[in-house]
């Protein structure tokens, strides 16, 4: 599964292998980072997070505080609260959870508090729909949270940990948000790597304490007013951090492959070399992205596939070279960019960076179910010109174009 | 046709609707107006500043006033500090301000000789009409005496539309000052000349005193770090003052107690005994710096010693 990353890396820790669904390996993976406050409200399909990180304070394997809000914005409220003490937290939501903390979002950015955030992706209502797609987390683009896109469990346990040493560097000092698929990633039950010595975790991702927050000893107000004097470049701080930490992303990731043993990149190419056509998407689908490439190679298609693993900060440069000689770029959305230039959040911010247009496609949208033969067949319509840059196409949306 | 003023005040002094009254007031004349003020601190006795431009033709840009036609100052006191819009006021234009004071003194304090002056006690009328101090009304009236618009009756209009209350009792003191402004033209105007300085766009100098740096030496996150307050003399708010006539006061320390700004002290005074002897004692007086002119003090004083005397 996580193929592209495991078998060369020379490890220096002992791992063991054990078999967990993408949500109890989040969990475990914060136990490891050994926050100080959790504050977090149950909702679909993260729940089992936090009901596992509830049992690990309640029986002694990790010292936290864990307060059971009552509700997603109260959620947001008290780890800011906690992390402006300098305590590691940890939370997590997903979906209308997330619309109910929104409004804390960027005051845990302009605060500059290292807050880890996980996030069992899941769609927006109406209808109800309790299931996976990528529409919380891109509401998410403009806040100035760093965000992370995982494929796997394993990429999601180790991304969180990668996540706590990035948002506590103190050339960062930014919230972080590790997204995953509801369902597809979070109850799904895979192989998962973990240290045997879970002291190894910390010893990666030491707490720092280095950011502003309050202290007895060196009184601070934190969260003053901002006048139209002050507001911008107090934000423009937030934004410079946000543009830096993409060297910290990218230099934290190398390290955990030399400790670990994988580590992932900014984005994740697969078979990119000479393609005449790419498949860029995001999460759980990727495996069957890359078996619609190998079949597209096989039948004589030079495809290639590239997976986005952090979104924010943008690796503009990264994508620039990795597709800058690719001719059809074909986007698959998970979530809609609704009645915008095109219909896909990523596919427009790939057209911007690539500065030319791309094949816009819409798929999975309220985990409506896919198989590699959609995907084979979507790449074919581009390649063969039956469908065009900039028009909106969809994957598995019956009628739909 | 296009007039462009400033209006600087303080926080709770009526600048804002000032400004509205005149850009309603006008608008009903069949000018096109617009009122913008500039919002701070939200804060009483903070420094305020507020745009109105009015025009014959319509317009929509909102340019802040760099050289006004008309600079309308609400309190004496901030033309020391807000020299820098008196200074950029057209040569020919208008300077208005509220104050006790005599025609000639303000004219030395304003400094120009080519600007028409207009000085008005607007706290007064605004007193004996309204019962508040809020000379809103009365600059209005002595704006609409020197420009010669917007009508009275539209001002009136104006108060129905803006406060719908205490109308009369605003047009009162409208009418008083269009009528008692006193008016001292300039010496001479040279029309070619340029103002001497603009009013920049920031708005530090009406929430300072500090200096303003790049984004990068801004306090990380925005956060305070210990300072003090001292540097904001609060007592530049102002209108009237506490006296303390000493022979009536019986060192009871009831206006210490109840004085909100910490702004009674007691110092000690050396007095003249009896057969010339050299006594000290001590005696209650007040921290000009601070001392908001609140009144607060005079009223609970049991014997009467202190008076509260206007200061602008
Ligand atoms: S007027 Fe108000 S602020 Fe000034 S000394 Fe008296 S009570 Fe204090
Ligand atoms: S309240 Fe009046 S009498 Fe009492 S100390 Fe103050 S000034 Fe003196």
């Amino acid at each position: 599964m996580t193929a592209q990353v495991l078998a060369p890396k020379e490890r220096k820790v002992a791992q063991r292998r054990i078999a967990l669904t993408g949500n109890h390996a989040v969990a475990l993976a914060v136990k490891m980072c050994r926050p100080e406050v959790i504050a977090a409200y149950p909702i679909t399909p993260q729940t089992p997070v936090v009901e596992r990180l509830a049992e690990y304070v309640n029986n002694g394997e990790l010292d936290a505080e864990y307060i059971p809000v009552e509700s997603e914005h109260s959620a947001m409220s008290a780890v800011i609260g906690a992390s402006a003490m300098g305590a590691r937290t940890f939370t997590e939501t997903a979906s209308q959870g997330l619309g109910h903390m929104y409004e804390n979002l960027p005051i845990a950015v302009g605060l500059r508090l290292p807050i880890v955030m996980g996030m069992a992706v899941r769609t927006y209502s109406a209808p109800i729909n309790v299931w996976g797609d990528y529409s919380d987390v891109m509401s998410m683009r403009e806040l100035g949270w760093i965000i992370y896109l995982t494929q796997t469990a394993q990429e999601a346990f180790d991304t969180v940990i990668q996540a706590y040493r990035v948002a506590e560097d103190s050339r960062v000092h930014l919230p972080v948000v590790v997204a995953y698929d509801g369902f597809w990633t979070s109850h799904v039950l895979q192989p998962l790597e973990v240290p045997e010595d879970e002291e190894e975790v910390m010893r990666f991702a030491p707490i720092t304490r280095s950011w502003v927050k309050l202290d007895v000893d060196r009184p601070v107000s934190i969260g003053a007013v901002g006048t139209p004097e002050w507001y911008w470049e107090i934000r423009w701080q937030a934004v410079e951090a946000l543009r830096g930490s993409i060297k910290v992303i990218e230099e934290v990731d190398e390290e955990f492959g030399k400790v670990f043993g994988r580590s992932y990149g900014l984005a994740v190419p697969y078979r990119l070399e000479n393609a005449e056509l790419a498949i860029v998407t995001y999460g759980s689908i990727f495996g069957l992205v890359k078996k619609a490439v190998d079949r597209l190679r096989a039948e004589g298609v030079r495809a290639g596939a590239l997976r986005l693993r952090v979104i924010r900060p943008w690796p503009r440069d990264l994508l620039r070279k990795l597709l800058g000689h690719v001719d059809k770029v074909v986007v698959i959305d998970r979530a809609i960019n609704h009645g915008g230039p095109l219909y896909g959040p990523m596919a427009v911010e790939l057209e911007a960076t690539l500065a030319r247009p791309v094949y816009n496609v819409l798929a999975t949208v309220g985990m409506r179910a896919i198989d590699t033969d959609m995907i084979y067949e979507g790449a074919l319509k581009a390649y063969r010109g039956q469908w065009v840059p900039d028009e909106v196409y969809t994957i598995g949306l019956r009628g739909g174009p | 046709m296009r007039i462009e003023t400033v209006w600087l005040g303080r926080g709770g002094q009526g600048i804002v609707t000032a400004t509205y009254i005149i850009a309603n007031a006008a608008i009903l004349d069949g000018f096109y107006a617009m009122a913008n003020p500039e919002f701070g601190a939200e804060r009483r006795g903070a420094p305020v500043k507020a745009f109105l431009t009015i025009s014959k033709e319509p317009f929509d840009d909102q340019e802040p006033v760099k050289t006004p036609d008309v600079v309308v100052v609400f309190d004496d006191k901030l033309i020391e500090p807000m020299r820098f819009a008196i200074d950029a006021a057209k040569p020919g234009g208008y300077v208005i301000v509220n104050t006790a004071k005599k025609p000639e003194e303000v004219k030395r304090l304003v400094g120009r000789n080519d600007v028409y002056l207009v000085v008005l006690d607007a706290i007064d009328i605004a007193r004996r009409h309204v019962k508040l101090d809020v000379p809103n009304g009365p600059l209005a009236g002595a704006f609409a005496k020197v420009m010669g618009f917007p009508r009275l009756e539209s001002i009136r209009q104006a108060f129905e539309n803006q406060l719908g209350k205490a109308v009369e009792e605003n047009f009162a003191a409208t009418k008083e000052a269009y009528e008692t402004a006193v008016v001292i033209p300039p010496e001479r105007v040279d029309p070619t000349a340029k103002p001497r300085g603009i009013i920049s766009t920031t708005s530090a100098f009406l929430t300072g005193p500090y200096e303003l740096v790049g984004w990068a030496e801004v306090n990380k996150a925005g956060a305070v770090y210990p300072g003090t307050s001292l540097p904001y003399t609060t007592g530049g708010w102002r209108i009237d003052k506490p006296v303390i006539d000493h022979s009536k006061c019986i060192m009871c320390r009831k206006c210490w107690l109840y004085c909100p700004d910490d702004a009674v002290i007691e110092a000690w005074k050396e007095i003249e005994g009896p057969r010339g002897r050299k006594i000290r004692m001590k005696a209650i007086e007040f921290d000009y710096n601070y001392c908001k002119g609140c009144g607060i003090c005079a009223d609970v004083c049991p014997t009467g010693a202190i008076q509260m005397v206007r200061e602008i």
